[in-house]
């Protein structure tokens, strides 16, 4: 069912099919034909469809964004004139500015055992092979047209490999920038393979310079191997005209632990799908996110993990602070297979509505097709406590600063869940600033 | 100190304070006893400005200043503070941050700079040797995980940071044990001083023994129906509320 929006996707393709082949990798290339025909399939998802029932993308992309076809690059040199407010972070820091990979900044060093590199960067065999190996394997399965929309579209993107043992020390960060002249589409792609044994957290920000209409559509894929770690965490802070569709495919081997955490402060409409499959016996996902939107905000997290191994676990924490008339959806399903008994999972999405206009939908789902297993979900939709606010403003706490108080309690147990300090602290320090409304990310915007 | 004048209040339409006349002057303490019921959280909950209770006849000036006019926190930077009869958990909020929170509130309120960290530890260390609450309780959200006694001892710990004026003890005493109830009442003693006052409410002798109030009144039915001094509590503990009841009846 092909929807107008997607029409007019595919019309550009058909149209510059050639000048994209031009610019990208090979591997690329050879994956648009079939993302074609998904797209042509499934059409971009109207919220008729189960999985979009609260964001209808459709109507997102039926603006006619531009896509940047020649590679323009609004920024010169964003290691120079960029300051992410996670400063000193990380030694290994990449830029995308729109889909276009920043080279290097030329004093990078990489640390052993880790690759990191631009699709348009790869040259040794090696790359090839892993890029042939990996590269679209989780997304080309998905029925979701907007991942075959990225797929379609994509010239570039990062890839981070692991080699087997690795640990990385500090995290590497990634910094997305949305900045264009004009109103644009951008179709961003992350690699990420971890060997066995190998441990990496990486912080993605997501910022945005200028106020055109933006969107962003990014596909990334994690293979975590055999006993591996993997943090992936996100940090946004855009703008309200941006619209981020982002789907994470995590894939992972025995007793691997992949850790994925949401920082969601400022945007226009956000939606991350997250499809994870727990392939083998041992392997661990905890998903945690924190959201706070005010204003017109549509945040919508889609999270389906699915238990194809015995013996797996997953503990999933979800909260919203919403305010304004804001808008927070949460759809999650755990899906337990046949077979994967001695599954563990908790699935909770607690809201915390500040406003009277502010509305919260959720609908946490569970799946089970094994009999030993021990899974748990909840949710909760709740308003700031009167008699806690009372408690403070009778000890001298001016009303504001009580329920930015209480607000932030209730967020705050998520940012405990981020097991690396700097970044924790960081991503507190964040929140906190957001809540006092000083939060324009301002040691992030361009200088 | 305080003048409360034909005070009526009532809570979600129902009347409950039907004409509450009482005087308070400095460095007081006064007892407020009545059967259950009969207002004396609505009495404290009033004037502290809780926004479900509605005044609806009255005036209350509290050092000059027509208190009902107030915002809560106001109310608690001009000298007023409240121990709550059953305080609520607030999980997720330190103690600490909490305390810095309300510290600095009132300093900005008149004028002054934040308190220095050190500065700002050091006196939460010397308020909780007051009340004999160990430090853990300090990283802890607010009386989270507390236990009743806990609580109340964290109650006046608050005080004894806050320094108020006018402090309103809402059965303060109940649920701690013996030894706590003396450390507590003691804490309390050593916070009073010729300009602080108190409106003490409770059900118990022991407390009249510790406090020492200098006025007892009795509210029956949203009326202070009786005024005395402690042996009128003494006589209350004995025989109980009927008495006077019968001696309204009258
Ligand atoms: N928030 C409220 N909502 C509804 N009713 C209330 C509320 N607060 C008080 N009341 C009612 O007002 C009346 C007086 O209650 P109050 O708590 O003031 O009594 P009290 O004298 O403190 O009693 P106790 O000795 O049991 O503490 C009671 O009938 C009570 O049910
Ligand atoms: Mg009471």
């Amino acid at each position: 069912m092909t929807t107008h929006s997607a029409s007019i996707y595919l019309d550009l393709y058909d149209q510059h099919a050639a000048l994209l082949a031009s610019r990208s990798n090979a591997v690329m290339n050879e994956r648009r034909a079939d993302a074609r025909a998904r797209l042509a399939q499934y059409g971009l998802p109207t919220s008729r469809i189960e999985r979009y029932k609260y964001t209808d993308a459709a109507a997102a992309f039926a603006p006619d964004y531009g896509v940047n076809l020649h590679r323009v690059c609004s920024v010169s040199d964003p290691y120079k004139t960029y300051r992410c407010s996670v400063p000193n972070l990380s030694a290994v820091l990449r830029f995308v500015v729109g889909d276009v990979v920043m080279p290097a900044a030329p004093t990078a060093v990489l640390p052993e055992g880790l690759r990191l590199y631009s699709f348009a960067e790869a040259a040794a065999a090696d790359d090839a092979a892993l890029l042939a190996r990996y590269y679209d394997r989780l997304a080309r399965e998905s029925t979701d047209g907007v991942s075959a929309l990225n797929t379609l579209l994509t010239q570039d993107g990062l890839v981070v490999h692991l080699a087997a043992g690795t640990h990385l020390k500090s995290p590497l960060q990634i910094v997305n920038i949305s900045a264009a002249d004009l109103d644009m589409l951008s179709s961003r792609r992350l690699l990420i393979v971890a060997e066995a044994g190998a441990s990496a957290d990486i912080l993605i920000c997501d910022h945005s310079a200028g106020e055109h209409q933006y969107v962003s559509t990014e596909v990334i894929e994690v293979f975590a191997g055999e006993g591996s770690h993997v943090g992936l965490y996100t940090l946004e802070e855009t703008h309200t005209t941006n619209r981020r569709f982002c789907h994470t495919f995590v894939e992972q081997a025995a007793n691997s632990h992949v850790q994925m955490g949401s920082v969601a402060l400022t945007s226009g409409l956000s939606r991350s799908t997250t499809d994870v499959v727990l392939r083998a016996a041992g392997a661990r996902y905890d998903g945690v996110a924190a959201v706070i939107a005010d204003a017109a905000e549509h945040i919508d997290h889609n999270v389906l993990v699915r238990h194809a191994a015995e013996g797996c676990q997953s503990d999933m924490l979800y909260k919203y602070v919403l305010d304004g008339d804001s808008l927070g959806a949460f759809a999650g399903k755990v899906l337990v297979e046949e077979g994967a008994q001695q599954t563990l999972s908790q699935m909770t999405n607690a809201n915390l509505c500040v406003s009277p206009t502010a509305r919260a939908l959720s609908q946490p789902m569970l799946e089970i097709y094994a009999d030993d297993v021990q899974c748990n979900h909840g949710s909760t939709i709740g308003r700031l406590d009167d008699a806690a606010l009372f408690y403070l403003r009778q000890r001298g706490i001016a009303e504001a600063e009580a329920r930015l108080l209480l607000q932030h309690a209730f967020i705050n147990d998520v940012l405990q869940r981020i097991p690396v300090g700097i970044l924790r602290e960081r991503l507190a320090m964040l929140v906190e600033r957001r809540f006092r409304g000083d939060l324009r990310c301002s040691g992030c915007a361009l200088l | 100190m305080l003048e409360i004048r034909n005070l009526h209040a009532a809570v979600e339409g129902k009347e409950i304070l039907r004409g509450v006349n009482l005087t308070i002057g400095d460095g007081e303490v006064h007892v407020l006893m009545g059967p259950n019921g009969s207002g004396k959280s609505t009495l404290s909950n009033v004037l502290v400005g809780h926004p479900k209770y509605e005044v609806t006849e009255g005036s209350v000036t509290f050092n000059g200043k027509d208190l009902l006019a107030l915002s809560p926190e106001d109310r608690s930077h001009e000298g007023i503070f409240m121990s709550f009869q059953a305080p609520i958990e607030i999980p997720g909020v330190s103690m600490t941050n909490f305390m810095r929170a309300a510290v600095n509130a009132k300093r900005a309120y008149y004028g002054q700079e934040p308190l220095a960290a050190t500065e700002f530890l050091k006196l939460l260390r010397e308020k909780r040797k007051l009340v004999g609450l160990d430090a853990h309780f300090m990283s802890r959200g607010v009386n989270e995980g507390f236990s009743g006694g806990e609580r109340k001892r964290n109650e006046i710990f608050q005080m004894a940071v806050l320094e108020p004026t006018f402090s309103i003890l809402d059965e303060t005493d109940s649920g701690l044990d013996v030894d706590a109830l003396r450390i507590v009442a003691d804490g309390f003693n050593q916070l009073r001083t010729a300009k602080t006052s108190a409106m003490v409410i409770t059900h118990y002798q022991r407390m009249l023994d510790y406090l020492r109030p200098d006025f007892v009144h009795v509210l029956v039915d949203g009326r202070i129906v009786k005024n005395g001094t402690a042996q009128l509590g003494y006589d209350i503990e004995e025989k109980g509320f009927d008495w006077i009841k019968d001696e309204i009846a009258q």
